[in-house]
C-alpha cells in the first residue's frame, strides 16, 4: 500500500488525459466522488452511525479499435499510470469493434439536482431524523413487536466525463432519503413491509408520516391465510408492476438486443403489450431517483418513450451499441461504479397513468391483489422474460379485500403480463428501484398457495 | 501495508472521544474481469480498490468511517473525523499514541495460491475462457456463450485497540459460464460458475470443460421443459448449490446480525429441536481452498468450524464483535465485510447440511408426485419472517418414484422456521457450490452445501 499523496478526480482526470496524449492513447476518464451519512437506530438508540467519502476513477482507452478498461480508487500518480497501463495491456485483448470512438457530445440540460444542500443540515438534526422514525414506528401499534432496520441517510456527489476528444462534463447531485421496516406480530404471525422517503430537500423528510404508512402496511399483513393454487383475474398494484419491470429492464438495452439476451429484437414496431401500455425513460426529473444531465459517456440526457401505445419504439443505447445497430445513442451508457465497464441501463422508468381510478379498477374482481414479488435476482429471467417468484398479496372477493394471503408465489412472462393488461390505474406509484408505475388489471394470473 | 507506530497513532487519535474499542481495517485489493461472449474477448478490465474504514464502537453503538486517502495526513483526518462524529471530543486520552502493543494474529494461511493469479498472463486466463466456451458452444441447440472470469487478491491489514495485528492475502479465482439454447422461439438459459479461495490451480480440479458442459447440458435439458405446477408437493433437491435453500431459509437468522434485534424466529431457540433429527448443518471458515474459508474474518479472528444444528437441535449462532457484545455469545469468527466501506457483521462462509443415511435414488423412490430440483438459482429471506424464497434452474416431475419430464419456471417458496422441520430424508453426497451473498455488509464469496435432501412438503411456484 503506497502513501503517497492523492490527487484530486479533476487532477486525475487532467494528469491522465495528459499522459494519454503524451503517449498518443485514445482516452476516456469516468469520475466519482461521494460523501455520506447515514444513521441507523435501533430500540430508541443510534446503532450505527457512518461517514462516507470515496473516490475513484475509471478509464477506458481505444487501441487499434478495441476497448480496454481498468479503474483505480489510489488517485497517487504511480497508481494512475498503472492504470492507464492496465487499460491499454487489456485493450490489446480484446476484438476490434467497427464504429468505436470517443464523441465530443453537446451540452446536457440544465439539471439542479443538488437543491438547497445539506450544509445548514447539523449531524445532530439528521440523527434525529433516524430516531423519530424508530420512535414513531415502534409506538404506532402495540403490534409492533420491534423495528429491525431503520434509518437516515444522505449523499453528496460528483462526477465527471472526459475524453481526448475534447469532452469535459461535471455535475453534482444531493439526496436525502430515510427508510423503516417494522415487524409486527399476532396470533403467532410476523410479517414486516417497508416504507422510505426520498428527497433532494432535507427540510420535506416526514419520518412520522413514513412511519404510520409503514406500520399500516404491515399490520394489513396480518391474519393471512392460505393462498389457493391457480389462475385467476388480478390486480397489480403499482409498486408490484414497478418492481417487475425493474427486473425485465434489460429486455430494452441495445447491447442485450445485439447479443441475443433479450425477447424483443427484432420486434421494433410490433405491438409488444397492450394499446393502454406507454412506457418511457426519463433521466430529466428533478425528483428522480436515477436523473442525471448526462450519462457514463458524456451524451446529453433527454427522455426515450420505449413503448408507446403497446407497440415497441425504441431501445435504449450507448454510442458503441447504437454505432453497432446503426443508430445514435440515446444516452444510456451507464457504469454500475467504477468497477464495471460501459453498459447499457435506465434511468427513471415510467409506465404512464391511464384513466382508472382505483376503485373501478378493482370493481366486481375475485381474485387477487398482488402488493408485491421478492427474490427477482434468480427468479426473473429477462433472457426470456419469465417468472416464478415468492409474492406478497391479498384476496379480493367482489372487488373488496377479504384478507391477506399467506406466502405465495406467482409465475408467469413479463410480455404476457403487459399484453393483458385490461385497465391501468390513474395513478403514479414511485419505487426504490426508479421505476415508476400505476395500478393495472389482468385478465389471468397463475399463483401457488396450499 | 501501514507501519505499526502509523496504526497505533491512528487509533488513538480515534478513541480520543472516549470509545471503548477502535479497528483499523486497511485494503488493497486488484481485481481482473474478463468476458468472452461468442468466443469474442468483448471486456477486459479490472483494477484497484483502495482504502481504509475505522470503526469505533461505544458500548454496542458502532460509529464507522472510511476514505481512499490512505496516506498518513488522510488517516489522521479521518481518526479526527470518527471521533468528532459522536459529538464532541472531549476526555482525550493519549495514553499510547503510537506505543499501542500489538500482537500478529498468529494464523498460517489455510491455503497459499500455486498458480497466484497475479503472476499469470491474462492471455492464460483467456485460454482457460477459450477452453470452456469450446465445451458449451453448439453443443445439443446452445446458440449463445457468454464465458466470464473473475479473480480478486484482497491484501487487508487489520489493527485494533486491543492490540490485534492481522494481514491477510485472500485469494479467489471464478470461471462463470452462460449458455442459451434455442430452438426457434424456444429458449432457454443454463448457467454453472464454480469457484475457490485459489489460484488458477483451481481449474485443474473444475476443468473449463466441465464447466462449460454443465452450462451448456442444463440449457439443453430446459429447452423443450413444460411449466412446472403450482402447489404444494414433496420435493428432493439437488446437492452442490441445492443447499442455497438452507442458506436462505435458516443460514440467514442464525447470524447475530438477526438475532440481536430479535429479527430471527431462532433467537431464543438455542438448545431446542428446531429441525427433523436428520438435519446436521455447520458453518465453517476453515475448509482450505474454499470460496468462503477466512484464515482470519474481517475483524482479525481466525476462522472457526460452527456447528449450527445437530441432529436437529440448535447449537450456535454465527457471531461477530458486535453480536457477541449485545448477544453474550462468543465470537466465531464470522465478522466479514464486502470491502473498506462496510464494517464488519457476522456473515456465513461455507454453509451446509452435513451428510445423512440415504441415497439420492433412495430419496426419490419415495415421492409418489412431487419435484426433484436438481440445480437450484439463487434465493433471499426476509429476516423478521423468515419467509424465503429460491429459484429453480434445473427441474424435474417425479412421478412413482422415478424422474420424469423436465419442468421450467419452478420457485420454491416457504418459511425457515416450518420448513427446517420438513426435511426429512438426508442423503450421503454432500457438495458445495459457490454464489456471492448480499447483506448488511456488502455482498461476500459464500459456499452453500448438502448432499441430496428431501422435503415432505413445499409451496412450488409454477403455472401449470
Amino acid at each position: 500500500m503506497t502513501q503517497t499523496e492523492q490527487l484530486s478526480i479533476a487532477d486525475a482526470r487532467a494528469y491522465l488525459l495528459d499522459r494519454a496524449r503524451e503517449r498518443g492513447v485514445t482516452l476516456e476518464v469516468y469520475g466519482e466522488r461521494g460523501t455520506s451519512t447515514s444513521v441507523e437506530a435501533f430500540g430508541g438508540e443510534v446503532s450505527e452511525f457512518k461517514l462516507e467519502a470515496r473516490q475513484g476513477v475509471a478509464l477506458r482507452v481505444l487501441v487499434k479499435g478495441a476497448w480496454g478498461h481498468s479503474f483505480t480508487e489510489n488517485l497517487s500518480r504511480p497508481a494512475l499510470d498503472r492504470a492507464l497501463d492496465s487499460a491499454i495491456e487489456n485493450a490489446e485483448l480484446v476484438a476490434p469493434e467497427p464504429g468505436a470512438g470517443l464523441v465530443a457530445w453537446p451540452e446536457p440540460p440544465a439539471l439542479d439536482l443538488y437543491g438547497e444542500g445539506l450544509s445548514g443540515v447539523s449531524v445532530e438534526q439528521k440523527v434525529q431524523v433516524a430516531l423519530d422514525l424508530d420512535r414513531a414506528a415502534r409506538e404506532a401499534d402495540p403490534r409492533v413487536v420491534s423495528v429491525p432496520y431503520g434509518g437516515y441517510q444522505d449523499s453528496d456527489s460528483q462526477r465527471l466525463v472526459g475524453n481526448t476528444a475534447g469532452l469535459s462534463r461535471e455535475a453534482r447531485q444531493l439526496y436525502a432519503l430515510h427508510y423503516t421496516a417494522p415487524l409486527v406480530s399476532e396470533g403467532g404471525q410476523n410479517k414486516m413491509k417497508p416504507d422510505w422517503q426520498f428527497t433532494r430537500e432535507f427540510t420535506e423528510l416526514d419520518p412520522t408520516r413514513t412511519a404510520l404508512s409503514a406500520v399500516e402496511k404491515a399490520l394489513a399483513l396480518l391474519g393471512a391465510r392460505p393462498a389457493p393454487s391457480g389462475t385467476f383475474p388480478a390486480v397489480i398494484s403499482g409498486e408490484c408492476l414497478a418492481e417487475l419491470l425493474a427486473l425485465f429492464a434489460g429486455m430494452f438495452s441495445g447491447k442485450m438486443v445485439e447479443e441475443g439476451k433479450s425477447p424483443l429484437a427484432g420486434r421494433l414496431g410490433e405491438p409488444v403489450a397492450s394499446p393502454l401500455v406507454t412506457l418511457r425513460d426519463d433521466p430529466t426529473p428533478v425528483r428522480g431517483l436515477n436523473s442525471r444531465a448526462f450519462d457514463a459517456e458524456g451524451c446529453p440526457s433527454v427522455p426515450l418513450t420505449l413503448i408507446e401505445g403497446g407497440r415497441l419504439s425504441a431501445f435504449m443505447h450507448n454510442a458503441q451499441t447504437a454505432a453497432r445497430a446503426g443508430t445514435v445513442s440515446t444516452g444510456h451508457a451507464a457504469r454500475q461504479g467504477l468497477q464495471g465497464t460501459v453498459g447499457v441501463a435506465p434511468s427513471n422508468l415510467i409506465l404512464q397513468a391511464g384513466d382508472t381510478d382505483a376503485a373501478a379498477l378493482a370493481s366486481g374482481l375475485t381474485g387477487v391483489r398482488l402488493t408485491g414479488v421478492s427474490g427477482g435476482h434468480a427468479g426473473a429471467n429477462p433472457i426470456t422474460g419469465d417468472f416464478s417468484l415468492q409474492a406478497e398479496g391479498f384476496w379480493l372477493e367482489d372487488g373488496v379485500t377479504a384478507y391477506p394471503l399467506e406466502v405465495f408465489t406467482v409465475a408467469g412472462n413479463i410480455l404476457d403480463l403487459l399484453a393483458g393488461i385490461e385497465a391501468v390505474g390513474n395513478e403514479l406509484h414511485d419505487t426504490p428501484d426508479a421505476v415508476s408505475a400505476p395500478d393495472v388489471r389482468v385478465g389471468a394470473l397463475a399463483i401457488g398457495g396450499a | 501495508m501501514l507501519s505499526q507506530t502509523l496504526a497505533a497513532e491512528v487509533l488513538s487519535l480515534a478513541r480520543r472521544g472516549g470509545a471503548d474499542f477502535a479497528e483499523l481495517f486497511a485494503e488493497d485489493t486488484l481485481t481482473t474481469t474478463l468476458r468472452l461472449h461468442q468466443g469474442e474477448v468483448k471486456d477486459a478490465g479490472g483494477g484497484n480498490l483502495f482504502g481504509a474504514g475505522l470503526r469505533l464502537l461505544y458500548g454496542t453503538r458502532v460509529v464507522y468511517a472510511y476514505t481512499n486517502d490512505v496516506t498518513p495526513t488522510g488517516l489522521r483526518d479521518l481518526a479526527d473525523q470518527v471521533a468528532r462524529a459522536r459529538g464532541g471530543a472531549g476526555e482525550t486520552t493519549r495514553e499510547g499514541t503510537g506505543g499501542l502493543d500489538f500482537r500478529r494474529v498468529d494464523a498460517a494461511p489455510l491455503y497459499v495460491a500455486r498458480e497466484h493469479p497475479l503472476h499469470a498472463a491474462k492471455r492464460d486466463k483467456l485460454a482457460l475462457m477459450r477452453r470452456a466456451h469450446g465445451a458449451a458452444a453448439g453443443v445439443g441447440d446452445v446458440k449463445t456463450v457468454d464465458v466470464n472470469y473473475l479473480d480478486r487478491v484482497q491484501r487487508v491489514l487489520i489493527a485494533n485497540s486491543e492490540g490485534v495485528w492481522a494481514e491477510d492475502e485472500r485469494v479467489w479465482t471464478r470461471l462463470t459460464v452462460s449458455a442459451i439454447a434455442q430452438d426457434g422461439t424456444l429458449r432457454e438459459t443454463g448457467s454453472y460458475g464454480p469457484g475457490a479461495g485459489q489460484g488458477l490451480e483451481f481449474f485443474e480440479t473444475a476443468t473449463p470443460e466441465q464447466i462449460g458442459a454443465e452450462a451448456a447440458r442444463i440449457a439443453n435439458a430446459m429447452l423443450r421443459a413444460g411449466y412446472a405446477p403450482a402447489g404444494k408437493l414433496p420435493v428432493v433437491i439437488g446437492n452442490e448449490f441445492g443447499g442455497v435453500i438452507f442458506h436462505e431459509a435458516c443460514g440467514h437468522i442464525l447470524e447475530t446480525t438477526a438475532v440481536e434485534k430479535n429479527a430471527s424466529v431462532f433467537a431464543d431457540k438455542l438448545g431446542e429441536k428446531i429441525a427433523h433429527e436428520s438435519v446436521t448443518a455447520i458453518d465453517d471458515g476453515t475448509i482450505p481452498g474454499a470460496w468462503g474459508m477466512v484464515t482470519v474474518d474481517d475483524e482479525g479472528m481466525p476462522g472457526e468450524r460452527t456447528v449450527l444444528i445437530e441432529k436437529g437441535v440448535l447449537k450456535s449462532f454465527m457471531v461477530d464483535r458486535v453480536g457477541s457484545l449485545k448477544t453474550g455469545y462468543a465470537r466465531t469468527g464470522s465478522g466479514r465485510r464486502q470491502n473498506y466501506t462496510f464494517a464488519p457483521a457476522s456473515r456465513m462462509r461455507s454453509t451446509f447440511i452435513d451428510n445423512g443415511q440415504e441415497t439420492p435414488e433412495s430419496l426419490i423412490s419415495g415421492v409418489k408426485r412431487g419435484i426433484y430440483a436438481r440445480k437450484m438459482g439463487g434465493g433471499s429471506v426476509t429476516p423478521g419472517t423468515g419467509d424465503y424464497n429460491f429459484a429453480v434452474q434445473e427441474a424435474y416431475m417425479i412421478r412413482d418414484g422415478q424422474v420424469a419430464e423436465p419442468l421450467k419456471g419452478a420457485s420454491l417458496v416457504g418459511n425457515g422456521a416450518q420448513d427446517l422441520r420438513n426435511i426429512v430424508g438426508v442423503a450421503g453426497d454432500l457438495a458445495l457450490g459457490q454464489g456471492m451473498c448480499g447483506s448488511v455488509s456488502g455482498s461476500l464469496p459464500t459456499d452453500v452445501g448438502q448432499p441430496h435432501i428431501l422435503i415432505s412438503e413445499i409451496t412450488v411456484g409454477g403455472r401449470a
